[in-house]
C-alpha cells in the first residue's frame, strides 16, 4: 500500500500516510494495522522546582511570621513588619509564585504582579495617613501595568514587525510619562511640564525613529548593516 | 558493600548542566525480535549483565564541584513501552538510573542518558542484552564477536576510560562558526515526540550514495540540506536567509582507537550557504563529501577535542562551584552547541552481530532525541539489508520528513514508513 501523494510504502491497515495525511483507502485490505508503540502516555513529569519552592516559601513565610510576633511583642501593633511582610509579598508574587507553573502565562502574572504592587502601595497610604494612593499611585501603576502587559502580549503574539512594535511602545511610554506628572499634578500640585516633557521627547523621537526605521526598508538595511553584532 | 563511582568523561559533563526541566538528551536503542518479549526473561538478562557493565548501571549524582555517577544498587525493572519514544528521563529519574529498560510486543528498547555512554557504547550494551535475552530464551549460542561482550568476563580498564584525555591536542580549535538556519514548527506542548521511521533496503541507498560518488551519511546530509534549503527558501527572502548546516557526530573510536564504552564522539556541522547560489543534490553530495574528508583529520578532531578538554582541567573550573560551571556551560551550549547546526544526523552505519545471532533479529534501530533547540532530528542504523532511517520531532508539522522521504523515492529509493500516530492514538 503506497501513498498517492509521497510515494512511500506504508503499513499495512494505517487510516493515512504519517507524512502528508493523505487517507488511505483500500476495499481489499482487511488487515488490522500492528501498533508500533502502545497507547500509553508517560505520567506528567512533575515540577522539579517544587521542593526548593516549598523550601524557600516555608523560609521565608517563617521570617514573616518572626517580625511580626518581634513587632507584637516590642510595640503592641504591627509597626513596621506589615512592610517587611508586604514588601515580601511583592518578591513572592513577582519572582517565585510564576515558578509554581511549568508554563506560567505572562498575560497572567504581569496583571497579577501588578495588582500586588497596588495592594503593597495602598497599604503604605493607608499607614501612613497619605492621600496620594487613589489620585496618584493606583492610576500611574495601572498605566504602566498596562502599558507592560500590551508589550508582552504584541512580543508574545506578533513575530514579525520588531521594529514598529519596539518604536510603538517607547511612544507610549513617552505619552505615559505625560500622563503620570498629570496624576502627580493633581495630587501634589507641583505643576505640569517639569520633567515629561525631557521623557516624552526622548522616547518619542527614539520610539518615531525606529517606527520609520521598521516601515522604509532601505533605512533598516542600512541601520542592519551599520550597527550588526 | 561499597558503591563504585566514576566522574563524567569530557562530553559527558555537558549533558547534566544543560538539562532542562522539559528536555534531557537522551537516545534510544532497539531490536525487534521475532516473538513477543517475555519481561520476567528479559528481567533476568539486564539483571545479568550488570557486573559486566558497571559505566552503564549507574546514577547520577551531584557532587560539590563536579557531577559523577555511581553504581545503582538493583538492576533498573524492566517496564512497557509508551506512546511515545523518549520520554522525559526526570532529574528523580537520573537520581535512580540513568537508563531504562523497556518492552514492547516483539521490540526491546534501551533509552540512555547521554552523559553514559555514546552510540557505539549503547550498541555495544544493546547488543549484549539482546544476545543474553535470545540465549535465555532460545537457548541458542551466541559467541562474544561483532560487540557482543562476554558477560562472564571482568570489564578491562581501557573500557571504562575517558577518551578523550588520551587523544586531546595540544592546541585548540576555535568554536566560532556561523549561525545556521532554525527550522521551526508548531511545539508539541504535552511533550509527545513525533517518529517516523523510514525503511530503506541497504543496497538500494548505498548504490544511490555511490552513484553520486558519496558515502551514506554525506548523501544523506546533502539530501537533507536540499531539502532544507527549499524549506528555507520558501519561507525567509534570499537576503536573510542563513547557511544550511548539519550537525554530525563522529565517532572518535576510528581516528584515535580504543574500545570505550563511555563517550567518545565530537560534532562537526558541515553545510552550506544558500545566499551563494542554488545546489544541485551532485554539488551537495561534492561538499559535504570533501568537507567531512577535509575536517575529520586526526589533527583537526584532536584540536577540537582540545577545545573542550582544557577548559574542564584548568584550575580555575576545577575549583568552581557546580552551579557555577552548570552556569558557564549552559551560556557555551546555548551560543555554540546548538545554533550552528539545523539538526543532527547521526549515522552508527552497519550494526554487526555474530552470525547465530542475526536469524533472531528482525531490526536494529537508533533513535536520538531532539535537541533543546533543534525541533528535529535524524538518526540512521543499518542491520543486515535494513536500514532504518528515524525522524523526531518535537513540532506538529511533518514537513522536512515529507520532503526528504519523498526526494529519497524520487531518487528512486523505494522507502516504507512507520510512524507512531499521535492522533490515532488519542482518538
Amino acid at each position: 500500500m503506497y501513498c498517492v501523494k509521497c510515494g512511500v510504502k506504508l503499513q499495512e491497515g494505517v487510516g493515512c500516510c504519517p507524512l502528508c495525511g493523505t487517507p488511505v483507502w483500500n476495499p481489499d485490505d482487511q488487515v488490522a494495522r500492528r501498533e508500533n508503540y502502545p497507547c500509553e502516555y508517560p505520567d506528567k513529569p512533575y515540577n522539579e522546582r517544587i521542593p526548593g519552592l516549598a523550601f524557600a516559601t516555608v523560609i521565608i513565610a517563617a521570617l514573616c511570621l518572626s517580625c511580626l510576633i518581634a513587632c507584637l511583642r516590642t510595640y503592641g501593633s504591627m509597626a513596621w513588619s506589615g512592610y517587611v511582610i508586604l514588601g515580601t509579598a511583592v518578591f513572592y508574587v513577582i519572582i517565585l509564585l510564576p515558578r509554581w507553573f511549568r508554563h506560567p502565562h505572562p498575560m497572567i502574572f504581569v496583571p497579577v504582579s501588578f495588582a500586588a504592587v497596588c495592594g503593597c502601595l495602598l497599604y503604605i497610604c493607608q499607614r501612613s495617613g497619605g492621600h496620594w494612593f487613589w489620585s496618584f499611585a493606583f492610576p500611574s501603576v495601572m498605566l504602566v501595568g498596562l502599558l507592560t502587559t500590551g508589550a508582552v502580549a504584541l512580543y508574545r503574539y506578533i513575530r514579525r514587525h520588531r521594529l514598529i512594535i519596539t518604536g510603538g511602545v517607547l511612544m507610549a511610554i513617552g505619552a505615559a510619562s505625560m500622563l503620570v506628572e498629570l496624576f502627580e499634578d493633581l495630587t501634589f500640585h507641583t505643576g505640569m511640564f517639569n520633567w515629561s516633557l525631557y521623557s516624552a521627547t526622548a522616547f518619542g523621537i527614539f520610539g518615531l525613529f525606529l517606527l520609520l526605521a521598521g516601515i522604509i526598508r532601505p533605512l533598516r538595511e542600512h541601520l542592519e548593516k551599520k550597527f550588526f553584532l | 558493600m561499597k558503591k563504585q563511582w566514576m566522574p563524567l568523561d569530557n562530553a559527558a559533563l555537558i549533558f547534566p548542566a544543560v538539562r532542562r526541566q522539559t528536555w534531557v538528551n537522551v537516545f534510544r536503542m532497539a531490536v525487534t525480535l521475532p516473538d513477543d518479549v517475555d519481561p520476567a526473561i528479559l528481567q533476568r538478562a539486564v539483571n545479568d549483565l550488570k557486573p559486566r557493565f558497571p559505566s552503564i548501571y549507574v546514577r547520577l549524582g551531584a557532587g560539590l564541584f563536579w557531577y559523577f555517577l555511581e553504581e545503582v544498587s538493583a538492576p533498573p525493572k524492566v517496564r512497557r513501552d509508551y506512546a511515545y519514544p523518549l520520554t522525559h528521563m526526570g532529574a528523580r529519574e537520573l537520581r535512580t538510573c540513568c537508563f531504562r529498560v523497556l518492552y514492547y510486543k516483539n521490540r526491546i528498547a534501551v533509552e540512555f542518558f547521554h552523559s553514559l555512554a555514546d552510540g557505539n557504547g549503547g550498541a555495544v550494551f544493546m547488543k549484549t542484552l539482546a544476545a543474553r535475552y535470545i540465549t535465555l530464551r532460545y537457548g541458542a549460542e551466541i559467541p562474544a564477536e561483532n560487540g557482543v561482550l562476554d558477560i562472564g568476563v571482568p570489564p578491562s580498564q581501557s573500557e571504562l576510560e575517558d577518551s578523550f584525555q588520551r587523544s586531546s591536542g595540544e592546541f585548540t580549535m576555535s568554536r566560532a562558526e556561523d549561525t545556521a538556519y532554525r527550522l521551526r514548527g508548531t511545539p508539541e506542548l504535552s511533550g509527545f515526540l513525533h517518529l517516523t521511521t523510514g525503511i530503506v533496503h541497504t543496497p538500494d541507498l548505498l548504490s544511490a550514495a555511490h552513484q553520486y560518488h558519496a558515502t551514506v551519511t554525506a548523501f544523506i546530509c546533502a539530501v537533507m540540506a536540499e531539502v532544507i534549503i527549499g524549506i528555507q527558501a520558501e519561507k525567509v527572502p534570499l537576503r536573510r536567509q542563513k547557511p544550511v548546516k548539519i550537525t554530525i557526530p563522529v565517532n572518535l573510536r576510528t581516528i584515535f582507537g580504543g574500545d570505550t564504552l563511555r563517550n567518545f564522539v565530537a560534532v562537526i556541522n558541515q553545510g552550506v550557504d544558500p545566499r551563494l547560489g542554488p545546489y544541485t543534490l551532485d554539488e551537495l553530495c561534492r561538499e559535504f563529501t570533501h568537507q567531512m574528508a577535509v575536517e575529520i583529520t586526526p589533527q583537526k578532531m584532536a584540536a577540537r577535542v582540545a577545545a573542550n578538554v582544557k577548559p574542564q582541567n584548568k584550575a580555575v573550573m576545577r575549583g568552581a562551584p557546580l552551579f557555577v560551571k552548570n552556569a558557564a556551560m549552559r551560556m557555551v551550549y546555548s551560543f555554540v552547541g546548538e545554533s550552528k547546526g539545523c539538526l543532527n544526523v547521526s549515522n552508527l552505519g552497519q550494526v554487526k552481530l555474530p552470525k547465530s545471532m542475526m536469524p533472531f533479529v528482525r531490526r536494529f534501530e537508533f533513535i536520538i532525541g531532539v535537541q533543546y533547540s533543534y525541533p528535529n532530528n535524524c538518526s540512521i542504523a543499518s542491520c543486515g539489508d535494513v536500514t532504518c532511517i528515524n525522524m523526531i520531532r518535537n513540532i506538529e508539522e511533518p514537513e522536512l520528513e515529507r520532503r526528504f522521504f519523498s526526494r529519497l523515492v524520487e531518487l528512486g529509493i523505494p522507502v516504507s514508513i512507520e510512524s507512531n500516530y499521535k492522533h490515532e492514538i488519542e482518538a
